[in-house]
């Protein structure tokens, strides 16, 4: 029999509502999936299609699978909603997790997928034959098509507008999660006695509403780890020193390992940056015996000065061992610096560059500073007049320096203020530069103390460098020149601000 | 990659912005326990000198000069008079020598517990600057201006001050400070900057360093009958934020409030650095990790054979051949008697009216000298602080409309690379005009009174501090720094401390300066020996 009309109202109204978030939730859930899809594996349109397209079959799974269930239709439902809750909840923070760790990605993230699709597939189904003999058939149709279409609609439009840029994506994930749950409690109250498990549905939903709200509290910490967001390619390799975030990602084309963010050589050309960076200044130098190297813990600036036989010592001074020890371990790595760390001739040393030389004596032929660029006032340190001071006394009297000088094209003041610190600090300088694909245009600046011999012994099998490049490369057009600059200072830091800016400018 | 970047960084953004809920769920959780220690100069045995019941003398000894007080003027001293002779002792009652520039150090950084910069020398100053040239501080001269050694040059950024929810470079406010008010503080500067370059009718500067060398002008002198908050309000300087920045100003130079300093010493700050380097502006601060300390070190480098520390002299008079100083050795546990042809008093006044007989001649009116009470914290943090908007951390921070300094990051100046660990020292002197009572509070105060209004004024700029210290150790200086309150520097009773006693007790402390500056430490300490060769007491070597 039916029940009075004003209760039957309000039950159908609250059915109705909830087809509304069921549809509102799982659209959402599938926007989720296809954003973090097309942002963690690229192509959007791809990912997309796939995404929906799967998402939809899922459903299409549900809705057969609804026929299996017989009996409690109420509880089914109930259940059902706080496992779509759960599972649409926690799946964006699954794959945030999981990005990084696991070399099954895609299975990972279609399985979600299709297990959300299916649970959202059962939904509609079971409701209709809940409302079957309560409501009038057409009605029913009516207003259920019509509450689903409203809530997508809904979803779609709010998704972009409002979830993503206030809560940013974990937290829209985890936050309708929770709504689901809650009409799922919500309708369980309603109907508590007509169905026979009312408690275990009540504590089920609490203890889904409690793990809910935990993840959208901790959803800020994830965002944090989910780095792999930067990265176009797939992480292969990811670890925070005590100074420095590690990334190493690799893809058809090449690897790539990056700094705190920033891109420190692509192996597809990074040739260019260290043959650049080492040959026209060491094949200058007669008989070079001993090298000394301030950064460039990747070893392959080690691997070409290691071409040149009369060297017979090499000091690599890197702050960070798990960069030096990574690269003189890991195998694919070392087959990218030809092994040059493990060199008998190589003599690694773990401390800052700037404490070190200060208390070092012993002069070099041939130096190299290959520090990161000069973004922040630790940094801004190494690029001083005082830093140029110390390294004027430990270079030999023929001897010579290099000094990788940021992009003579995007920071052309910067590069020249290194220039004007070298000249300030005593030496003779030529600024050079050469285009390297992967970081544009990038300069590199001498350092002497006596005029070089302008004759080059190259070694033989280099693929950038010659003498020929080498003329091209001191050669810098009007749009890479500047009239005059000022010279960094431990007390002026002005390189520090004019990099910033020019950076800025460049990358809004 | 640019676009997946910003998706990044905007739902970053997203993230922080709906993180209020989040603060406030953590809000809820107490941070987790950092040691904290409540710091200060050896308390115990500077009370004996109240409690005064020591045995006589078991052992006596002689020498040319006894020093008395092992801060900045006492080691000037010492180190001024060993070019003439090594027969001398200076008696330390801490167990380091230091003073106001005393320092601490832990695993991260070294770190000051009082002054700690000091502003570069004028040239007119040859004995500052030959000691600084010593010291490698200054490493030659170009066109008649010193070099200084960039490693001790405060290095960039130097000051930010934190203003209407924004880190603003500089400390004079200007940021959403409105127009009329920012035209008023330029007037002041200006003003400031005339005073600078002017001089009296006697041909002297009009404020210099040493304050003793300034014009004797009335004009410059009835400056000092009036208060810097008088001056302002007869120069009709009205503005807030003018008023907040001279005000902090005087604290930071002297501890004392716009209503407690003297305009004359209030404008001694601003118009008494003339200091010019060839390689830096004359703005430029010297600086090092443990502050003054630095100096201190290099003060004391060719005396320490001559410094006992954990001594506690309690008396000195005049016998027929020199002086008599009798001390309690805590080492050893004994008093001991030294003879001599002078003492030099390098301790503040209050001290000396304790450690001089009352039967000496020396009619001074102690209570003209007033010390402001200090508080200075070191706290150490483990991460980066979280920061508002505007200019990243620099060496010199500094809250708007707050009553303490701000603080000084310690490891600013180190060479290397720290990693995110800094110690930061924050300063607060205790402003008021009833110092007594101040200085009861500050005794009475627990190092957990201290972290809550420490913390309460650094939330302002970082609201999640205490989720980053490690450590928070406190020092209360009861006597901090001489305040010059309006008369005392233009004073009779100032230059009559600095009278020796019968030609045999000499006085060298800044107290007697009415600034509590290094340079003037310095300048008290030469000229004491100055005076005791003059008088040619003892032979030369």
């Amino acid at each position: 029999m039916y029940k009075q009309e004003s209760k039957a109202g309000s039950f159908q109204w609250l059915l109705l509502i909830s087809v509304f978030v069921v549809a509102t939730c799982g659209l959402i859930y599938e926007l989720v999936a296809g954003t973090l899809a097309s942002y963690l594996l690229g192509d959007s349109v791809t990912q997309f299609s796939t995404i929906i397209g799967t998402y939809l079959f899922a459903m299409g799974i549900g809705s057969y699978l609804s026929r299996f269930l017989k009996s409690n239709l109420l509880s089914w439902f109930i259940s059902i909603e706080l496992l779509v809750g759960m599972v649409g909840g926690f799946s964006a923070g699954i794959l945030f997790i999981l990005f990084e760790q696991v070399v099954y990605f895609r299975v990972i993230l279609y399985t979600l997928v299709i297990l959300t699709g299916t649970l959202v597939g059962l939904e509609l189904p079971l409701l209709m034959r809940i409302l079957k003999d309560r409501i009038e058939f057409s009605d029913l149709v009516s207003r259920i098509f019509t509450f689903d279409y409203i809530g997508a609609l809904f979803a779609s439009l709010l998704f972009p507008l409002l979830f993503i840029p206030y809560l940013g994506l974990l937290r829209t994930s985890f936050f309708f999660g929770f709504l689901n749950v809650v009409v799922a409690w919500i309708v369980a109250y309603k109907f508590r006695n007509e169905i026979r498990s009312y408690h275990r549905l009540k504590w089920s939903a609490v203890v889904c509403l409690l793990l809910l709200a935990s993840g959208f509290i901790l959803s800020e910490k994830l965002t944090a780890l989910a780095e792999s967001l930067t990265y176009p390619d797939k992480v292969v390799y990811a670890r925070s020193s005590p100074y420095q975030r590690i990334v190493l990602t690799r893809s058809v084309m090449d690897w790539r390992l990056f700094l705190n963010g920033n891109l420190q050589f692509s192996s597809a050309d990074e040739y260019r940056y260290h043959e650049a960076l080492v040959h026209p200044g060491l094949a200058q130098m007669k008989a070079p015996k001993h090298v000394l190297v301030l950064g460039g813990g990747d070893g392959m600036a080690v691997r070409e000065i290691l071409k040149y036989t009369s060297v017979e010592t090499i000091t690599l001074v890197d702050l960070d061992k798990v960069m030096t020890d990574l690269f003189q371990s890991n195998s694919a790595l070392m087959k990218l610096n030809h092994h040059a760390l493990t060199s008998p001739k190589v003599r690694v040393i773990n401390t800052d560059a700037f404490v070190w030389i200060r208390e070092h004596q012993k002069t070099f032929d041939f130096i190299v500073v290959d520090f990161p660029d000069p973004s922040n006032y630790s940094l801004g340190k190494l690029y001083t007049v005082s830093f140029y001071k110390e390294l004027y006394r430990i270079l030999a009297p023929q001897g010579c320096l290099v000094i990788q000088s940021t992009s003579p094209f995007v920071a052309k003041n910067s590069f020249w203020i290194i220039d004007r610190t070298l000249r300030q600090s005593g030496f003779l300088t030529t600024p050079y530069h050469c285009y390297v694909p992967s970081f544009g245009e990038w300069g590199f600046v001498l350092g002497y103390k006596e005029s070089l011999s302008q004759h080059f012994n190259l070694p033989k099998d280099l693929r950038f460098v010659n003498e020929e490049t080498i003329r091209q490369m001191e050669n810098f057009p009007p749009d890479m020149r500047v009239a005059e600059s000022p010279y960094n200072t431990l007390n002026n830091q002005v390189l520090v601000n004019t990099f910033e800016k020019e950076w800025a400018d460049y990358t809004r | 990659m640019i676009s997946r970047r910003k998706f990044v960084k905007h739902s970053m953004q997203a993230a922080a912005g709906s993180s209020l809920l989040l603060s406030a769920l953590q809000s809820c959780t107490t941070p987790s326990a950092y040691p904290s220690n409540l710091v200060g100069p050896n308390a115990q045995l500077g009370h004996m000198l109240r409690t005064g019941k020591f045995d006589a003398p078991s052992e006596s000894s002689s020498a040319d000069v006894v020093i008395i007080g092992g801060g900045v003027s006492g080691l000037s001293a010492a180190r001024y008079l060993k070019k003439y002779t090594g027969n001398f002792i200076l008696l330390e009652l801490d167990n380091d020598t230091g003073g106001n520039a005393m320092a601490g150090s832990n695993a991260i950084s070294a770190y000051p517990w009082g002054a700690h910069y000091l502003p570069l020398p004028g040239n007119n100053d040859p004995e500052l600057i030959a000691f600084l040239q010593k010291a490698n501080v200054i490493t030659g001269f170009e066109n008649g201006l010193p070099v200084y050694n960039e490693y001790h040059l405060c290095f960039d950024p130097k000051e930010r001050l934190y203003i209407n929810n924004f880190w603003q470079e500089g400390l004079t406010p200007r940021e959403g400070v409105p127009e009329k008010d920012r035209q008023e503080i330029e007037r002041f500067l200006a003003l400031m900057h005339d005073y600078k370059d002017q001089r009296g009718s006697d041909g002297r500067e009009a404020f210099a360093i040493p304050v003793d060398h300034s014009s004797q002008d009335k004009k410059y002198r009835v400056l000092d009958s009036i208060s810097m908050e008088e001056f302002l309000a007869q120069n009709k300087f009205t503005s807030p934020y003018l008023r907040w920045y001279v005000n902090y100003c005087c604290a930071d130079d002297f501890g004392s409030s716009l209503a407690d300093t003297s305009a004359w010493a209030g404008i001694h700050y601003f118009a008494s650095r003339k200091g010019k380097a060839a390689n830096a502006s004359s703005d430029t601060m010297l600086t090092w990790p443990e502050g003054n300390y630095w100096l201190v070190k290099q003060l004391r480098k060719d005396v320490v054979s001559q410094i006992k520390t954990n001594t506690l002299v309690y008396s000195v008079e005049t016998t027929a051949t020199g002086v008599s100083v009798l001390y309690f050795d805590a080492a050893t546990n004994k008093t001991k008697q030294i003879t001599a042809h002078a003492a030099v008093l390098a301790t503040p006044q209050f001290i000396n009216q304790r450690l001089l007989k009352p039967s000496l001649n020396r009619a001074l009116d102690y209570t003209a000298f007033q010390y402001a009470p200090w508080m200075v914290a070191n706290i150490t943090l483990d991460a980066t602080l979280e920061e508002r908007k505007g200019e990243k951390l620099c060496w010199d921070n500094v809250i708007y409309g707050s009553d303490s300094l701000g603080y000084v990051n310690a490891t600013h100046q180190q060479i290397g690379f720290h990693g995110n660990q800094n110690v930061v020292t924050y300063y607060k002197p205790l402003l008021g005009s009833d110092i007594k009572k101040l200085r009861e509070q500050a005794y009475r105060a627990t190092i957990e009174d201290w972290k809550t209004t420490t913390l309460q004024d650094l939330r302002r700029p970082h609201k999640d501090i205490e989720h980053y210290i490690k450590q928070f150790d406190a020092w209360v200086w009861g006597h901090g720094m001489i305040k010059p309150s309006p008369g005392f520097i233009t004073g009779e009773t100032r230059l009559q401390a600095a009278v020796p006693v019968e030609g045999k007790i000499y006085f060298a402390h800044s107290d007697m300066s009415g600034v509590s500056i290094f340079e003037e430490a310095f300048y008290r300490g030469h000229t004491a020996i100055r005076r005791i060769l003059e008088r040619d007491l003892f032979k030369i070597s």
